[in-house]
C-alpha cells in the first residue's frame, strides 16, 4: 500500500513511493539504499538507528515512514556537508571514539542534534545527550572526549 | 507492520469526520513508541485503520490558564521537560518526564500516548495524578472530560473507545512557593518488582502550617490513585516527625491494600515508607 511521501533529506528534496506504515529506518536502508543508519535492537533501546528529524534526535526504528512526510531529516550520510557534522566526524576519529563503528552513526547524530541546540554543552549535558546510545567497545569516555573536542574546535 | 489502511488527517475536525466514517478497529497513532513495540510482537493491527495524529496542530502547545495549565495531547516529553511554564508552575511533571526513556524517546513520545497506553509503570502518571490532571477528549465529536484517575480503568486499559481522541490534558497551576518532589527508583529494563516512583507537592502558609499537600506512589498500583485521607494527616498542621512518620506508614500500607500481597510487596512497602519519610523530612527542613 505505497503512498507518495515528500521530505527533505540531508538538505535535498525527496518524493518517493513507500509504505507509510513501514518503519522509517527501513525506508532509509531498503527504499533509499542509505545504509549508514544501523539497526541494533529495533525497540528504541540502543540508539544505533538515531537520525535527526526537525532538529530532534529520534530512533528511526520507532518512526513511521508516514511521519517523515513533510519533515526535515538528517542522517549520517549528510553530516560531512555540515560544519558541525564534519568537525564531529574528524574529532571522533582523532580521539579513538570509533572501534567497531556500529554505534558511530547513531552517536554522531545524537551529538549533532545536541550541538545544534546547545553549542556549548557541559560534560554532563553531553553524557545525557548520548545516554540513549549504547557502545559495547569504547567505554564512552573517548566518545564524550570527542564531542568536547568538537565543541572547542567549533568555537575557535 | 501489517494494517488495513493508513490515514493522515490535517486537523482535528478532519480527524473527527474520518473517525466517524471508518469501519472496523482504529488505531490513533501518535509518537508510536508503544504501538511499534506491540506491532513487533504479532499482527494485532492487521485489521486496523491507522490514523496518524502525530503533529496535528490543535494537539500542540502548553498554555497557562487562570488556575490551570493546558498541555496539548501531542506535546512530547522533551517539550514538557523544557517548558518554562511547567518548570515554574508544575515542576513535578517536568521532573517526571525528564526520567522517561532516552532523549530520542522523549523527543518523539507524547504525553497522551503515555497516558492512553495506561502502563502501570508509566512515569508521568503519578505526577499528573497529584496535579489533579483532567483529560479532555472528543467522543463522536463531542467534547468530554474525565479525571486521570477515572480515565485509566486497569493496567493497559482506559475507558476510552478506539475512536475517542484525547485533545489535551489540564493540570493544576501551582501557586508560587509550592514545593514539589519527583523520586524514581529503578529503570525501565529493571524488573517491575524494583520500580517505584513517589510524587508530592506541598505548600506552607506564612505561619508554617501546610495548606496544600498531595502525595502518591507510582509504578506500584494497577492504576493511578490519590489519597485525600492521607493528605489530610498534614493539611492544616505543622509538619513534624510524628506526622511525617504517620504519612509514610499510611501510604506504604496502601501497597498491600490496593496491589495485594505479592513478592514485590515485601520489597516495595519498606522502601516506600523509608523514602517517603526521607523526602518529606528533607522537604520540610530545607529553607
Ligand atoms: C526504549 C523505550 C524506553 C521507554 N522508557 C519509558 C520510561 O522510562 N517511562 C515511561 O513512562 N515510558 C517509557 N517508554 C514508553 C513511552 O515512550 C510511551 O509510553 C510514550 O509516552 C507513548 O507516547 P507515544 O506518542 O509514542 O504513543 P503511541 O505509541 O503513539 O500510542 C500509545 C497509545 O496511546 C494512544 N494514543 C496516543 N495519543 C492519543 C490521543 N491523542 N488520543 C487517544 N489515544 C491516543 C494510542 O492509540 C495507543 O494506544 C519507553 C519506550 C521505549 C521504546
Ligand atoms: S535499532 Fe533503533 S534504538 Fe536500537
Ligand atoms: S564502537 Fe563498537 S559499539 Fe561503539
Amino acid at each position: 500500500m505505497k503512498q507518495t511521501l515528500s521530505f527533505t533529506l540531508n538538505h535535498k528534496p525527496y518524493t518517493i513511493e513507500a509504505d507509510p506504515c513501514d518503519r522509517f529506518l527501513d525506508v532509509l536502508r531498503n527504499d533509499l539504499s542509505l545504509r549508514g543508519t544501523k539497526e541494533g535492537c529495533g525497540v528504541g533501546e540502543c540508539g544505533a538507528c538515531t537520525i535527526v528529524i526537525n532538529s530532534n534526535a529520534v530512533t528511526s526504528c520507532l518512526v513511521l515512514a508516514g511521519q517523515a512526510d513533510g519533515a526535515d531529516i538528517m542522517t549520517v550520510e549528510g553530516l560531512s556537508e555540515t560544519e558541525i557534522g564534519s568537525v564531529l566526524q574528524r574529532c571522533f576519529i582523532e580521539n579513538g571514539a570509533v572501534q567497531c563503528g556500529f554505534c558511530t552513526p547513531g552517536m554522531l547524530m545524537s551529538a549533532y542534534a545536541l550541538l545544534q541546540h546547545n553549542p556549548n554543552p557541559t560534560r554532563e549535558e553531553i553524557k545525557e545527550a548520548i545516554a540513549g546510545n549504547l557502545c559495547r567497545c569504547t567505554g564512552y569516555v573517548p566518545i564524550v572526549n570527542s564531542i568536547e573536542a568538537a565543541v572547542k574546535s567549533l568555537q575557535s | 507492520m501489517k494494517y488495513k489502511a493508513y490515514y493522515r488527517p490535517q486537523s482535528v475536525p478532519e480527524t473527527v469526520e474520518l473517525l466517524a466514517s471508518l469501519e472496523g478497529p482504529v488505531v490513533l497513532f501518535a509518537g508510536g513508541t508503544d504501538i511499534l513495540i506491540y506491532a513487533r510482537e504479532d499482527d494485532r493491527y492487521a485489521d486496523s485503520s491507522i490514523v496518524n495524529i502525530f503533529g496535528l496542530p490543535e494537539l500542540q502547545g502548553i498554555t497557562l490558564l487562570d488556575d490551570e495549565i493546558r498541555i496539548g495531547a501531542g506535546v512530547t516529553h522533551t517539550e514538557i521537560e523544557q517548558s518554562p511554564i511547567i518548570q515554574k508552575y508544575a515542576k513535578v511533571l517536568a521532573d517526571a518526564c525528564r526520567t522517561i526513556g532516552s532523549l530520542q524517546i522523549r523527543d518523539h513520545a507524547t504525553i497522551a500516548g503515555n497516558i492512553c497506553n495506561a502502563s502501570p509503570a508509566a512515569d508521568s502518571l503519578a505526577a499528573l495524578a497529584i496535579l489533579d490532571a483532567k483529560i479532555e477528549y472528543l467522543h463522536e465529536g463531542k467534547p468530554c472530560e474525565l479525571p486521570l484517575v477515572d480515565l485509566i480503568a486497569k493496567p493497559y486499559k482506559t475507558v476510552l473507545t478506539d475512536r475517542d481522541l484525547v485533545t489535551c490534558i489540564r493540570i493544576r497551576r501551582l501557586p508560587e512557593g509550592t514545593q514539589t518532589v519527583f523520586y524514581k527508583l529503578g529503570r525501565r529494563k529493571a524488573l517491575a518488582i524494583s520500580r517505584m516512583t513517589i510524587a508530592l507537592l506541598a505548600h506552607r502558609a506564612a505561619d508554617g502550617t501546610v495548606d496544600d499537600f498531595n502525595i502518591t506512589v507510582g509504578a506500584t498500583f494497577p492504576k493511578p490513585y490519590t489519597f485525600p485521607e492521607i493528605n489530610g494527616i498534614l493539611l492544616g498542621k505543622k509538619p513534624d516527625p510524628a506526622r511525617i512518620a504517620e504519612i509514610a506508614q499510611a501510604i506504604s500500607a496502601k501497597i498491600p491494600e490496593i496491589a495485594g500481597i505479592r513478592k514485590s510487596t515485601t520489597f516495595k512497602q519498606p522502601v516506600c515508607r523509608n523514602m517517603t519519610a526521607r523526602l518529606l523530612n528533607e522537604l520540610f527542613t530545607e529553607a
